[in-house]
């Protein structure tokens, strides 16, 4: 598997600088289901779904479709993954996490003849308080016939601190990059955070004006 | 009147010193969204013995109210909410109720 490091590494330094972190957890908590969305300004388009029989591991699947906005190239993927959580620090008015994950799935795409084993690794850090919060995370899928890899940077800070049945209001700040002729250069995005319970919904726009919408439930 | 005297002295020398109390109120490290709670709530609520939960993520603080009669030992409560991934700083049995907690915390503006 290669790791190689494009343009993307100005969001990796930047992750390196902020104790990284993560915004929708791949383990929310024991025992818990896990269903994510989300569609990501027309390049990205990737559904999931986890069970955590421990706070440290979870099981499910996932499809992730990626079009390219340099070429006519897509790859649809769907894969079953292992998330687990390597590392956790609770500190008195603050959380950090670091996860990493590997699976495999079947991938097709419209430049390659029949499907490809996928392969998906990754790793997710993040660093969270109840007002300001940072994550990096960095999702490689590779096959014999692609390598893409999506690195994403978030911070985020929230206007004022809730507690755990208030509505939570969150400003986020993103930075996406594609390697493998997904897209040109980084993608910086705005999006507003909201949730409250198991459920969580963030939504904004692109630099370029285009929309980028998750949603998430834990229950 | 003698005998019932007698009898009504055994009986409460057999009673436990102490009642189980109330709530237990824990203080949590790692506590600092609503995921967080989701999942101390929802391990807490698998005990027999528990009545009601409140977590608050100002305070660092989950209570547990027991069901009259029930208690859950220290032990339990510490590996619970280590199992659902979270640190227990320490533990404190009181006698108010969850609704006494609720309003305290209330007051506290949590």
């Amino acid at each position: 598997m290669s790791y190689e490091f494009s343009n993307g590494r100005l969001i990796f330094a930047a992750a390196l600088m902020f104790p990284a972190l993560v915004a929708a957890k791949p383990i929310a908590f024991a025992n818990g289901t896990t269903i994510m969305a989300e569609y990501g300004a027309g390049t990205m388009e990737e559904v999931q779904a986890f069970y955590a029989p421990y706070y440290w591991l979870s099981l499910g699947g996932g499809s992730l479709r990626l079009d390219s906005d340099e070429t006519d190239r897509t790859r649809s993927i769907e894969y079953l993954r292992v998330n687990y959580l390597a590392k956790r620090w609770n500190l008195d008015d603050a959380q950090a996490n670091v996860f990493v994950w590997g699976g495999l799935g079947t991938a097709t795409g419209n430049d390659f003849r029949g499907s490809r084993l996928d392969r998906d690794a990754g790793f997710q850090a993040d660093y969270e308080t109840r007002r300001v919060y940072a994550s990096f995370v960095s999702d490689l899928h590779e096959s014999s016939a692609y390598s893409h890899r999506v690195d994403t940077l978030q911070l985020g800070f929230a206007p004022h601190e809730t507690d755990y049945h208030d509505l939570a209001v969150w400003f986020v700040l993103q930075a996406r990059d594609y390697t493998g002729d997904i897209h040109r250069g980084t993608e910086y995005a705005a999006l507003l955070r909201l949730f409250k319970g198991g459920a969580w919904v963030e939504a904004g726009f692109t630099g370029d004006g285009k929309p980028q919408i998750m949603m998430m439930f834990n229950f | 009147m003698r005998i019932f005297l007698l009898v009504f002295s055994i009986a409460l020398s057999l009673l436990p010193a102490t009642a189980p109390a109330a709530t237990i109120e824990m203080d949590v490290n790692g506590l600092v969204c609503a995921f967080c709670a989701q999942g101390i709530e929802k391990k807490l609520r698998a005990f027999p013995a528990t009545a009601d939960v409140v977590v608050s993520l100002e305070k660092k603080l989950v209570a547990v109210a027991l069901k009259p009669g029930q208690d859950i030992s220290d032990s339990d409560l510490t590996a619970a909410l280590t199992n659902a991934g979270y640190s227990v700083k320490a533990i404190h049995r009181e006698d108010e109720s969850l609704d006494a907690v609720r309003a305290r915390l209330k007051a506290s503006g949590s």
